[in-house]
């Protein structure tokens, strides 16, 4: 099989300052501003009142009763569990008692849980807009050029990728398109960001794709969500749990583990 | 109840400080991998030797962070050589986390700067 | 550890509370005196940082602890500035200064009244309703202060504060049981708080040894105390506090030969063997004269314990090494 030449292609080392250049400082402040625009739009938690604190804060509580229950001994602890399953079963601490049993509301037309779809609205347009913007931006000024050449092979299947608007058939895949160096920049650049923002910035797409896939903390009291439910299931959490004490043995564990 | 969690109830870790020590190895892997991306590039290495060179790199990093940074307090705290259990929960994330972190900043840079320099 | 300004102050020795509100003047320089609110003209400026108002906040408590009152108006007039008057801590401290500028009980309850007026409006304004019980607990109304306390955390039962002050409020009113459930709603919340599980100790330890417990409330408490100690020593190695209460439970089981063999229910902590509370004791009386010994040469890596706390140890010592004798061993 004869050896296949290594494609040369001259270009014009002007390409660079006016293609490559600009794309990779306009990703940068892209990335900066989206940091600083999520700041800016990050609304204030909102003012809950005396009911809904005391709903949720007693599901928090049998939930720590439920994780540090070995610190108590087994008779605090049966009398907790009794206390919290009563009144969990009973719905003392549901905001409307009353409602009990009931579906919960449509989330659409709950005013209060709308500001929560609001602000994952507004972080997702904090995404998408700049994105399409400077997509587009690409697209309409630098098309057609091939800038660079990656330092590695890949196969015939990128070609489409990194060489789209480039209709040429037998160019290497290794040569690069300007829309290209931008997926480059999307991926690489989370680096950069933590350096000039700190290490829990809002700048790379990336690490938000990342969050939304990991389960939102704050879901827990989400819109939709039937407390009584919740408080029902803990009432199953907290019934298997089998009682056992960080304390039994502690004397020993501490003879063997100290010397003087 | 596993054994190991119920470890875990009695001698406690604090989250605070793993998580400021895994940010700070995190930390230096970007910066270091955006570097060797740098130095890969203006060495023209392509391909394969490319992420060889990477690969050496990020684990002389890591090596050279143990050596400095753990070692000295955990040697004398009575773990052994490579043992960094004493900072991080597992060796995996310790030794091998480096690379896939700081992947995409190295083929940046490394193409970036091997652009520049052979074009 | 040399006080810093970014820890709440309450720990603090007086002599280094002194210290840092004499560095109010420096602070109050070196920072801005004004940071805008405006989230646009942040962008601009010096980056403000969380910690700046931590500082701000721990400077103010000092200052009023040591009677630098203009300092400490200063320090909230520049809360003020960046939070606004309506920021539920912002009102807590204004609140502060009232109390510390008020002169009688007379404008005590005035401010009291103003608490009062805030809670009807907001009535999830938690730092005020704390104010509001902290200020009932000093003008002496701790019933008051008791019951309020529990309406706070009949809706907010996860909070750890009010908790441990409910649990001291019921401990100085000698309702024992009661102090001790709730600083185990504490430890619940927190539950690798060394200090906290100590002083679940020495409350066990005081309900134990007061007068009126019955032989087998006496030895479940007691036989808690000891793992309470025990596992405040294991969580933070050389605790003065935890060793001084093991060393206390250990003689009071030992000198207590009486009843020895009762066991407790199977619900309850029971007391080791004996062998293993001697061991223990020699254990406690031996740290705690080594800690003693290297905290009064100030060796380094021993200079963090409390002068008073270690002149109690000392005394302890000294007392049960004149005793010795006395004790049947």
């Amino acid at each position: 099989m004869a050896q296949v030449p290594v494609q040369t292609i001259h270009r014009d080392p002007q390409l660079f300052y006016w293609i490559l250049v600009p794309i990779t400082i306009v990703m940068i402040l892209t990335g900066v501003l989206r940091h600083y625009a999520t700041v800016l739009m990050a609304t204030a938690p909102k003012k809950l009142d005396q009911k809904t604190i005391r709903e949720q804060r007693s599901l928090l509580h049998g939930i720590n009763v439920r994780s540090n229950f070995h610190v108590l001994s087994k008779r605090s602890f049966t009398t907790r569990r009794d206390a919290l399953t009563t009144a969990y079963e009973s719905g003392a601490y549901l905001k409307d008692p009353e409602r009990r049993g009931q579906a919960p509301p449509n989330p659409m037309s709950d005013p209060s849980s709308m500001e929560g779809m609001m602000g994952m609205m507004k972080n997702q347009m904090a995404m998408i807009i700049p994105n399409t913007l400077i997509m587009s931006w690409i697209n309409a000024f630098f098309s057609g050029y091939v800038i660079m050449k990656l330092p590695f092979p890949l196969t015939i299947k990128f070609k489409s990728m990194l060489q789209a608007g480039v209709a040429t058939k037998d160019m290497d895949p290794r040569w690069m398109s300007s829309i290209s160096w931008y997926f480059l920049c999307i991926f690489g650049l989370q680096s950069v960001f933590n350096f000039l923002l700190g290490n829990d910035n809002a700048a790379s797409q990336m690490a938000q794709q990342m969050g939304q896939m990991a389960p939102p903390t704050g879901q827990m009291f989400g819109p939709g969500v039937d407390p009584d439910k919740q408080f029902i299931a803990e009432v199953e959490n907290l019934a298997v749990i089998e009682h056992y004490s960080v304390l039994d043995g502690v004397e020993q564990r501490l003879l063997e583990g100290i010397t003087v | 109840m596993t054994s190991i969690e119920r470890e875990f109830q009695i001698a406690p870790i604090v989250q605070e400080s793993v998580v400021h020590n895994s940010r700070t190895l995190f930390n230096l892997q970007s910066l270091t991998a955006s570097l060797f991306g740098v130095g890969a590039g203006i060495l023209g290495l392509e391909s394969y030797y490319g992420f060889l060179f990477y690969i050496i790199c990020s684990l002389l990093t890591t090596l050279l962070f143990y050596v400095l940074r753990v070692a000295p307090s955990s040697l004398p705290a009575g773990k052994g050589a490579f043992d960094t259990s004493q900072y991080f929960r597992s060796p995996y994330e310790f030794w091998t986390g480096g690379l896939l972190n700081g992947l995409a900043g190295f083929i940046l840079t490394w193409t970036l700067f091997f652009g520049l320099v052979r074009a | 550890m040399a006080p810093s300004l970014l820890h709440p102050p309450s720990q603090l020795s007086h002599a280094a509370a002194l210290q840092l509100s004499q560095q109010a003047p420096a602070v109050l320089r070196s920072s801005p005196s004004t940071v805008s609110a405006s989230p646009l003209s942040a962008l601009f400026s010096a980056s403000e940082s969380p910690e700046l108002w931590t500082k701000y906040e721990n400077l103010l408590l000092s200052c009023l602890r040591t009677g630098d009152e203009r300092a400490a108006h200063q320090c909230l007039e520049r809360l003020v500035a960046r939070f606004g008057n309506d920021n539920e801590r912002v009102m807590a401290f204004k609140g502060l200064l009232k109390e510390a500028d008020a002169e009688n009980n007379g404008q005590l309850e005035l401010v009291l009244k103003e608490y009062d007026q805030i809670l009807s409006d907001n009535d999830t304004n938690i730092p005020i309703t704390k104010r509001r019980i902290a200020l009932l607990r000093s003008l002496g109304r701790v019933s008051d202060a008791a019951s309020s306390l529990v309406r706070l955390l009949e809706f907010s039962p996860t909070d750890a504060e009010a908790w441990s002050e409910l649990a001291e409020i019921y401990l100085t009113q000698g309702l024992y049981a009661q102090a001790i459930y709730a600083l185990e709603e504490v430890l619940i919340l927190a539950p690798n708080a060394w200090n906290i599980h100590a002083r679940l100790g020495e409350m066990q330890y005081m309900a134990a040894t007061a007068s009126g417990a019955g032989a087998g409330p006496y030895r479940k408490y007691l036989a808690e105390a000891l793992k309470r100690f025990a596992r405040s020593i294991e969580l933070c190695d050389d605790y003065l506090r935890g060793y001084y209460g093991l060393k206390l439970v250990t003689s009071e089981v030992l000198g207590d030969s009486a009843g020895s063999t009762k066991q407790n229910g199977a619900d309850e902590f029971s007391l080791p063997d004996p062998a293993t509370i001697e061991r223990l004791n020699e254990l406690a009386t031996a740290k705690l004269s080594e800690i003693v010994r290297h905290a009064a040469a100030r060796d380094p890596g021993w200079c963090g314990y409390d002068e008073l706390e270690v002149a109690a140890a000392r005394e302890l010592l000294t007392k049960d090494a004149s005793a010795l004798p006395g004790v049947v061993r």
